[in-house]
């Protein structure tokens, strides 16, 4: 009989929290910043892709939180953030590769494409005797995640880097098995500095990895190279930061070994051209002094996201507080400062290209609030 | 005394009312919908599956199941490795699995003291109440690190045996997700072997016995041949529990789209590429990935026929699909 | 007459049958050692993890700071999993009903029941697509991924358990009972909401409590159907966080605070899950039909 009364009490339970989680409203995290002037109704936003800049916009979203803007964003790598902006299941994408056509075929209308931050792609290895000042240049790179180059003391490697004992531990190579714009950098780069690379592997958001492991996101290849002695993975910055990976630096287009810091990815952006659609690259970027494989990464969102997206005109006004954020005050949490992600921000020249972009979008036809 | 026989509208006294009987009526029809339902409802799930996988088909034919060659980039699904993956950690699974499940099942039922044979079934069963991701997140953190130093001198030590030595063992690798499967299978491979073992008539027992059997010897000569339907069945359902099972294999497996060389090696399986590549699918990728859940479903299905025949032909006794059914679908408790 | 010898067992049958049953005894050690391993793992270390703040914040989502906590994901889970009961357990014993009490061994109820054990068959993760294409991909009800859609998923999965384990129990009630019912002049709705189901009523319930253990732990059908939030949300019409699917995220990520927080959201979950099938068996001893 009691053991009756626990058992219809415990379904009871559960039935109860899931009445009383209903009712409650979004959580009362306390906001450690600022409280906004511009403190709207509420509203909720979700997003999806890039892994790349999943650490900014998650940081984005904690703060945004005390502004009554919650986001909602889904590290699932760019190639699936483009599929669920295109089937409408998230009102932004995150995306590293600009939109090529083919993608903006799939969309259910217009897409706007916002640039957000540059974040340098670090080719992260796993070598405990080896702590800092390995060079690497493009065709070694290729011959590695290609397969060609095995063992660290490898004589391409040895001799860019003379002076430097190297084991003779196998290379493991960690790659992403998703679908990802930090591949799509990473080969892209490759495929400009080893014509190898290029008629045989290509670029791409996914290739065929003749070699090496899969992991999901950029937080799985981090976690793979971490677990594994030898290995060598390509991670953004932010990754190999927060897991104290030791990376190389790498031969650029003048030819200069170049160390993934700020000020060399933000030289990157220099002197690129910008088309009128924003799709920027700053892979291999011809500025002298930049790391070689820097990434850009967007922010796309329909035109009109309320016709074309399935958005109520709430979710639409927080999108744009989300975006104005974005290249406004978000900015000044990037940068190589204590207590800042490790991304180079946007040069003005492009935070007003993208203000101007934003203005245009609307609403079912009428300007978002 | 005549007693009023019938009422109005000539009806006898004890039939019931035309409005008495609509509760009845709309009991038997409502729950027969729902019956009816459930059949609507997986023919709908089998229609949709198909259709959203039928282009692959026609655009890639058999090889879709054959051809190994799936390349996302260049858009070609042929999903030979990934069937060969699902294939070879089944194996895995059958051959570390049904072996141990089988001997608790033997020592729980003829060997132990009566008074430890509900404990022991139950902590074998409590296996089953573990779930898949914790057991991802146990073999990631715990098999895989542990275990490769002793998969690294296997393969040394036994490199003249092809494919199970030889190689350099990757730390997620086939034989980590064999393993898994074969613990998640085990409770369910026990218990049903457990019930089987059961029925065994103590006739036969006995006689083996008297006759001067050993202990073993009568297990041999009188439960085990007795039994080996039900086990078979036991078996193949665990086959088709490996065969679907997702999230634990996707951790550990290493997802890469190729047949591995050996034991230790890299694979895929379908049920996991579904994981893996569904989010960002477009196209005819996400039908091959349908297609990949249709080829699984298939094949689950086979298997699980399969099984149920020998089931139902090896438990003679206990209602065969009654117990052995609340067995197969809730894992730990058997009630009858 | 003289007695006659009996044959005495050879050593070597003999040695047979002692490695025989030490072999069988210890394939029995060997099945217990990897339950023996992960609970030791899950509590040395998970619960570690756990904490005050464990329980009562949530994930913040935040790539550098504090990690937060998994309430969110508690929450989410029992609503999802609350309203897949909701659905599941109605239907299934209701069909379970129309297979004991009208369908019987009719081709019908027979094709049903060959059906439903098909259905106990299906890899979950099948169950999820499903739910993608009709639900998520039509925007069904207005929203993509949404926490009730996770639970038609789980429902779906739940459903075949709870109608066999229902089959079951209610052919146990004893026949005599219904005809005495009936003989009575109860009409038939009566006879079964008055007498076949509160006999069978608490091995319903455990079949029920074992079926909602099994939908707790469940990742694959909520990975297309819900995805990610990291707030309690409370609005099913929307993105939520789950347990299962906060743990199969943690354990990809390369921080050690994350992965903490995995080990002690599985310990979490085990525990959540162990509850329900203590009480589903106490409830099945205690009610043993005789």
């Amino acid at each position: 009989m009691t053991i009756r009364r626990i058992s219809a009490f415990a379904t009871a339970v559960v039935v109860a929290a899931g009445v009383a989680a209903c009712g409650s409203s979004s959580s009362s995290s306390s906001s450690s910043g600022t409280k906004s002037s511009s403190s709207s109704a509420p509203a909720t936003i979700n997003g999806a892709g890039s892994t790349l800049a999943a650490p900014i916009y998650q940081q984005w979203g904690s703060t945004l939180k005390s502004q009554n803007l919650t986001v909602n964003y889904n590290p699932v790598g760019s190639g699936a953030g483009q599929t669920s902006l295109a089937g409408a299941t998230v009102d932004f994408a995150g995306s590293d590769p600009a939109l090529k056509p083919a993608d903006l075929a799939k969309m259910k209308g217009p897409v706007l494409q916002y640039p957000v931050a540059f974040g340098a792609i670090t080719v992260s290895y796993n070598l405990p005797g080896l702590k800092s000042g390995l060079k690497l240049d493009g065709s070694t790179i290729a011959g590695i995640f290609s397969g060609k180059i095995t063992k660290w003391n490898n004589s391409a490697i040895t001799s860019l880097n003379p002076g430097m004992s190297l084991p003779s531990t196998s290379i493991a190579v960690v790659h992403r098995s998703d679908s990802s714009g930090t591949t799509d950098g990473f080969t892209t780069y490759l495929s400009d500095v080893d014509a190898t690379w290029k008629s045989t592997i290509g670029a791409g958001k996914d290739v065929k990895w003749p070699t090496g492991t899969g992991g999901k996101g950029n937080s799985g290849v981090a976690a793979v190279v971490k677990q594994t002695t030898g290995a060598v993975g390509y991670v953004e910055q932010a990754y190999a930061i927060e897991n104290n990976f030791t990376y190389a630096s790498v031969k650029n287009s003048s030819g200069t070994y170049i160390l993934p810091t700020i000020p060399n990815t933000s030289a990157a952006a220099n002197g690129i051209t910008v088309p009128p659609d924003l799709g920027i690259s700053t892979i291999n970027s011809p500025n002298s002094s930049a790391y070689p494989i820097v990434s850009q990464t967007f922010i796309d969102t329909y035109k009109d996201p309320c016709k074309d997206g399935g958005a109520t005109s709430s979710t639409a006004s927080g999108l744009k507080r989300f975006l104005t954020y974005a290249f406004g005050t978000g900015q000044s949490t990037l940068g190589a400062g204590s207590g800042q992600l490790p991304y180079a921000p946007l040069p003005a020249s492009l935070v007003s290209k993208n203000q101007a972009q934003l203005a245009t979008m609307v609403c079912n036809g009428s300007p978002v609030l | 005394m005549e007693a009023a026989t019938t009422v109005a509208g000539g009806r006898s006294v004890l039939e019931r009312s035309p409005a008495g009987r609509l509760p009845d009526q709309v009991l038997k029809w409502g729950l027969t919908a729902l019956a009816a339902a459930i059949l609507v409802l997986l023919a709908y799930f089998f229609i949709r599956l198909v259709g959203q996988s039928g282009n692959v088909f026609s655009t890639y034919g058999l090889k879709f199941v054959f051809g190994n060659d799936w390349d996302v980039s260049r858009n070609i699904y042929h999903g030979g490795a990934l069937v060969a993956g699902t294939l070879i950690t089944s194996a895995i699974a059958l051959l570390i699995g049904v072996p141990v499940a089988v001997a608790s099942a033997l020592f729980i039922a003829e060997m132990c003291p009566r008074r430890l044979r509900g404990p022991l079934s139950v902590l074998v069963d409590l296996l089953a109440a573990v779930p898949s991701v914790v057991y991802g997140l146990w073999g990631v953190f715990v098999l895989c690190p542990h275990l490769l130093p002793a998969e690294k001198w296997f393969a040394s030590t036994f490199s003249f045996i092809p494919w199970i030595g030889g190689g350099v063992p990757a730390l997620y690798n086939y034989f980590i997700a064999g393993l898994i499967l074969a613990i998640m299978i085990l409770p369910i491979v026990s218990a049903i072997s457990r019930e089987v073992i059961a029925t065994v008539p103590a006739e036969n027992k006995e006689a083996a016995l008297a006759l001067g059997a050993t202990r073993w010897e009568m297990i041999r000569m009188a439960v085990l041949p007795y039994s080996r339907p039900g086990i078979t069945g036991g078996a193949m359902l665990g086959l088709g529990r490996a065969i679907g099972e997702t999230i634990a294999v996707v951790l550990v497996i290493g997802n890469a789209p190729v047949i591995g060389k050996h034991l230790f090696s890299q694979g895929y399986t379908l049920a996991a590429v579904i994981a893996n590549e569904f989010g960002e699918a477009t196209g005819i990728h996400t039908s091959a990935l349908f297609a990949s859940g249709l080829v699984l479903f298939v094949l689950t299905l086979i298997v699980n026929m399969i099984a149920r025949w020998f089931v139902t032909r090896g438990a003679h006794g206990t209602r065969g699909t009654g117990a052995t059914g609340m067995t197969i679908a809730s894992g730990p408790a058997s009630e009858t | 007459m003289s007695a006659t010898q009996i044959p005495q067992i050879s050593t070597r049958r003999r040695r047979t049958d002692k490695l025989m049953r030490g072999s069988l005894f210890a394939g029995t050690m060997i099945a217990l050692i990897p339950l023996i391993l992960i609970i030791f793992y899950l509590l040395q270390r998970g619960l570690g993890s756990w904490s005050k703040s464990f329980f009562t914040t949530d994930p913040t989502g935040s790539f550098f700071g504090n990690p937060g906590g998994i309430r969110s994901a508690i929450l989410g889970s029992l609503e999802i999993v609350a309203v897949a009961t909701l659905i599941s357990i109605p239907v299934g014993i209701g069909v379970a009903l129309y297979l004991t009490e009208y369908g019987k061994q009719s081709w019908f109820a027979n094709t049903v029941r060959y059906f439903v054990d098909v259905m106990t068959g299906v890899p979950s993760i099948m169950f999820g697509l499903f739910i993608y294409i009709v639900l998520v991909l039509a925007h069904v009800g207005g929203s993509g991924f949404a926490g009730w859609k996770g639970s038609v998923a789980l429902a779906l999965l739940m459903l075949p358990i709870v109608i066999r384990s229902a089959e079951v129990v209610l052919l146990l009630v004893p026949s005599s009972l219904r005809e005495a019912a009936l003989a009575l002049g109860a009409p038939r709705w009566r006879v079964i909401t008055r007498v076949v189901l509160p006999t069978a009523r608490s091995g319903l319930v455990t079949g029920s409590l074992l079926a909602v253990a099994r939908g707790m732990g469940e990742t694959a059908p909520l990975l297309f159907t819900v995805a990610v939030a990291f707030g309690v949300t409370g609005n099913l019409n929307q993105q939520m966080n789950t347990l299962p699917i906060q743990i199969y995220t943690d354990i990809q990520s390369p921080r050690s605070e994350i992965v903490a927080r995995a080990w002690g959201g599985a310990l979490t979950l085990v525990v959540l899950v162990l509850i329900f099938n203590v009480v589903a068996r106490a409830v099945a001893r205690r009610s043993r039909m005789a």
